[in-house]
Formats: structure tokens, sequence, C-alpha cells
């Protein structure tokens, strides 16, 4: 081993690559990320060009395979939904192997540049979203562990996909790949193992990270870690008036106390429903209707009793 | 069982025996030194910086210079990737002695997805051992909050694995003139227990970094001997444990 650094410099746009092994060619159109371990390029393959797709090329073979390798084995658990793996195979590039994988492009944008564009009254549908897709996830044996912004792409109508399921852990194991502060073990709230709390917490980080991101920013900024604990993000929910109604949804997200996925997506479903009610005027009956009423069952009972005495 | 130890320092060694001597002779014994610098204001100064680096090369390990922000990052990301090192130089060796290949990367992607499997297998379930090695000296008081956080983070991150894993902390130097360095906390794989550390350490001057690192690797020889003695007789008791394997064996390509 050596003390080599991970810095490479991005390739230009309009590179051509062609796979050692299977000999599919693509051209790199435009940069979508620089990672830890590789670089995404939105990139076109196929007859003319034509067809869009994310290539993603990395530096060292075994950490690429293996992000490849759970790629495929979550194409197999969640049969019936177009895969997300579509190449694994080496370019030639400066007289070098350079190891890459090539995956299904999703447009979309960071869930909270959607919600600044789109305005915060999106919160609920996106929300479900996201929550509906990790049930899926979970259900078929995986915590996806690095939840954050960058993660969670939304497109039209707040359409929620996941991207970077590199960082994906099975359950049971340790969490592969998370962000310092949507982890909940930074937040002396558990431990570091794959399981859909994990996750729940996660989302629960997004959604403060979304809203009240200057104050929990400044929390991190300025709390010993040793009092990192949900109750100083709880003190954050209470006091944002979006982020209030969700108080019980939130409590319950960052203490790990939803049973499962489906659930806590449920919940969520029925905490916006409900405020959705509320802003409803029809469903209270006025106060002057109402005095009204009883002064027309007041004035008849005195009219009956004035009759019945005489 | 991979042994690590991992130096977390601010600058130079100034009292005894060479650091890159000592690092050197950990590694012969099969140990890793990987090397975090830590500097908030200023420079850490050319020759901290290339004693760092040195340190960690003899040592067979990495080497990071960072602010007491990055800390706990840093600490994590290099004992995940020397576990990862480590294995991948041994599967390696495997390959190049068996089939003639130079590394994984030779061989086509189907056959590549299979070995990868087991290695990352071999990551989570193979024991690990760190001892942290602490550079008390009087320059590094206010970064002792950061160093026990990414202690403790370090602590939690482990715990997470499957395979048996522990950590010891120790810092330098020590009290007397024949004590290099000081244990803090045994072998413990348990984040509660690492409380707060380094609350009565008096900080002093020197900084014997080589003197240290020798006296961690007799600790880590007396102590991880028996422990991998033990790990023989309960092998199957391992094999039986079929879940975990269960997820992992799903991996089709």
């Amino acid at each position: 081993m050596t003390t080599s650094s991970n810095e490479q410099r991005p390739l230009p746009k309009g590179t051509e690559i062609r796979g050692r092994w299977n000999g599919k060619q693509y051209r790199l159109e435009r940069l979508l990320g620089l990672g830890s371990n590789g670089h995404v390029y939105l990139a076109s393959s196929g007859i003319g060009y034509r067809s869009a797709c994310a290539v993603k090329l990395g530096f060292e073979t075994s950490e690429l395979q293996g992000e490849a390798n759970i790629l495929a084995s979550l194409d197999s658990s969640e049969k019936g939904r177009v895969p997300f793996l579509l190449d694994v195979d080496d370019a030639v590039i400066d007289g070098k192997n350079i190891p890459y994988y090539v995956m299904r492009y999703i447009p979309g944008s960071p869930i909270q540049a959607y919600l600044r564009q789109h305005g915060p009254q999106w919160l609920g549908v996106v929300g479900f979203r996201l929550l509906e897709r990790l049930a899926q996830l979970h259900e078929a044996g995986w915590a996806f562990g690095d939840i954050k912004s960058d993660n969670v792409l939304v497109g039209e109508y707040g359409r929620v996909e996941l991207v970077d399921y590199g960082g994906a852990s099975a359950i049971g194991r340790s969490v592969r790949q998370f962000t310092e502060i949507y982890d909940r073990g930074y937040w002396f709230a558990g431990s570091r193992i794959a399981d859909p709390a994990y996750d729940h917490f996660s989302v629960a980080m997004l959604w403060l990270h979304a809203l009240e991101g200057k104050r929990l920013v400044q929390l991190t900024r300025t709390l010993l870690p040793q009092n990192r604990h949900p109750r100083e993000l709880m003190k954050l929910v209470r006091s944002n008036a979006r982020l209030a109604p969700l108080e019980s949804w939130m409590e319950k997200a960052l203490n790990g106390k939803f049973e499962n996925t489906k659930e806590a997506s449920e919940e969520w479903r029925s905490v916006f429903r409900s405020s959705q009610r509320l802003k409803a005027p029809e469903d209270r009956v006025p106060r002057w209707m109402a005095g009204l009423l009883g002064g027309a069952i007041l004035l008849s009972v005195s009219a009956t009793a004035v009759w019945l005495l005489q | 069982m991979m042994k690590q130890i991992l130096l977390i320092t601010d600058g130079g060694s100034n009292v005894g025996d060479s650091p890159v001597i000592a690092a050197a002779q950990a590694y012969a014994e099969g140990i890793t030194v990987n090397v975090a610098g830590v500097i908030d204001e200023g420079t850490i100064g050319e020759y901290g910086a290339a004693e760092i680096a040195e340190i960690a090369r003899a040592g067979g390990g990495i080497s990071r210079i960072v602010t007491s922000r990055q800390l706990s990052r840093t600490v994590q990301m290099m004992t995940r990737q020397t576990v990862a090192g480590t294995i991948r130089n041994a599967v390696n060796q495997e390959l190049r002695e068996l089939f003639g290949v130079n590394d994984v990367g030779a061989l086509p992607p189907p056959k590549r997805a299979e070995i990868v499997k087991v290695m990352e297998e071999m990551e989570e379930t193979m024991s690990l051992s760190v001892a942290l090695l602490i550079d008390a000296s009087a320059s590094m008081k206010p970064k002792l909050l950061a160093v026990e956080e990414a202690v403790r983070d370090l602590t939690l991150s482990i715990q997470a694995r499957t395979g048996r894993s522990q950590v010891s902390v120790f810092h330098f130097p020590g009290d007397t003139q024949h004590d290099y360095c000081v244990k803090d906390a045994g072998w413990t794989s348990d984040a509660s227990k690492i409380g707060s550390l380094f609350g009565r350490i008096r900080m002093k001057g020197t900084t014997p970094t080589g003197p240290a690192l020798l006296q961690v690797v007799d600790f880590i020889r007396a102590t991880c001997g028996k422990i991998s003695k033990t790990e023989l007789t309960e092998t199957p008791i391992q094999g039986t444990r079929g879940e975990s394997n269960g997820v992992r064996s799903d991996y089709v390509v």
C-alpha cells in the first residue's frame, strides 16, 4: 500500500471510451459528480450515441467492482424494474486500464434544490415517495445508508429516485458509506449496523437539513461532541413552523421507533393529510351560525313555556 | 487477525529511537502503522510532515494530514482502507502465485466480481485490532477533544463489523522516564466504555514517538497472540452463523 492520493483530473467532454472486455463504446458528455473513489459522467452509447447512461470511472478496481456487485445484486433481488447496472468493463486511457461501470441515467435535481425551487409544500409528496422507495429496498434486504440531498433526486411532479447505490449495505452488516451529520452514530442515536431505522434517521436529518439547514450546521459547530443527542435535534424541529407539525414523526425517526418503513411512510402520509384537513374552513361550523341556532332554540323553548303556562 | 497501530500526532519526535525504524519493526511483526497528523493553525512544518509520511511508509500504512474537524472521518477512513488494502494485497499475491496474473484488474469482470465478493466478505468478517497511540505533548492539548471524539467514532464503526473487533488506547509521553507511553484503555469493542480518556493527563514537552510505538508493539504481541489462539477453537461456531453469510451469497452477477 502506498500513500498515493486519489485525486485524478476529470476527463474532457467528448472523450470516447471503449471497453476492453465487452467492446461497448461510450462518449462522455458531462461530469455529473466527483466521488471519493471515482467520477460519474453523463454519457451516450449505442448507435449514433443516442441513448443516455451514467458511467462511473474509478480509481481502484476492486472497490469499483464491489459497487457494481451491489447494483447487480439489487437488480436480482428487485425483479420487475429497469435494471440499474448495464455494463462493467475497463477503458484504456493513456495506456492505463481504468475500470468503470455503466448505470441507468437518472435525471432530476437534488431534493434540497427541488424544495427550494418548487416550495416546501411539495414536502408531503416527495417524502412519501422517498419512504415508499426505501420500503421496497428494505424489503429486499438492503439499507441505503448514505441518504443525503445529493443522493435523492427529484424529477417531475415530485418523483423520487435514489442514486449512488454503491454505498448500500446488506441489512445486518456495517454501513459501508455515510455522511457525518446524517449518521445516527454521530448523534449518539444508535449503531452503524445497517438496518431500516438507520435510513429513517437519515431521512429525518434530510428534512432538518433542508428546512432548518443554517441552524443545524450551527448546532454541529457549537455543540460539544458528548452533548450530541436526538433531543437537541428535536428542539430545532419544534421551533420550525414547517417541521413542528411533523414532531411525532421526527421523534420516532430520530429515536428508531418505527417498526418498519411501511409504518414510517403511512404515518408520514397521515400527518400531511390531517394538516391539509385542518386548513379547510368548511369543516367547522362558524360561531355566528351556532349562536343563531342556540338563540332560535332558546326563543322557541321560552315561547312554548309561556304558551304552556297560560 | 489484522493488527493496526494508528498514531495521532502533530509534529516531529524528539526523544529516543527513530519512529521510522520502530514502525518498520511493527510492520515486520505483522502490524500495519497508520499516521494521522493533526494541524489547526499554522503548518506542521516540513520536518514533521516528512516524518509522518515516512513512518506510515515504513509501517506499511497510510498517512494523512488533517485539521481536528476532519479527524474522525480520516481515522475511520484510514482504518477501513487499511483493512481493504491488507486483504487486497493478500488476494493479489495468491492470484500471482496461482494464476500468474498481476492483480484482480487483470481478470475479466465476471471473474473479478466473484473474487471481490470474497474479498468484501473477508473485510467484514475478519477480526481486527486497532491500537491508537496518541501524542499528548503540550502542543496537542487543544486538539484532545477532537481526538477523543475520533476514538469514540472509530470504536462505533468497528463495533458494527461482523468480525470480532477491538480498540485500545495509549498516550505518550508517559509519567516516568522508563514509561514511554501509558495505557488509557485496554482492548474493548464498546464505544460507550470510551468515556473521557484524557482527563488527568499532564501535558509534557517531549515526544518519544519511536519508543512509544515499540511499547505498543510489545502490548499487541503480549495480548493478541492469545486472542488468535482462542479464535482457532471458535472457528466452527462462526461457521454456523449462516444468516449473515446468506445475505452475501445472494450476490449474482
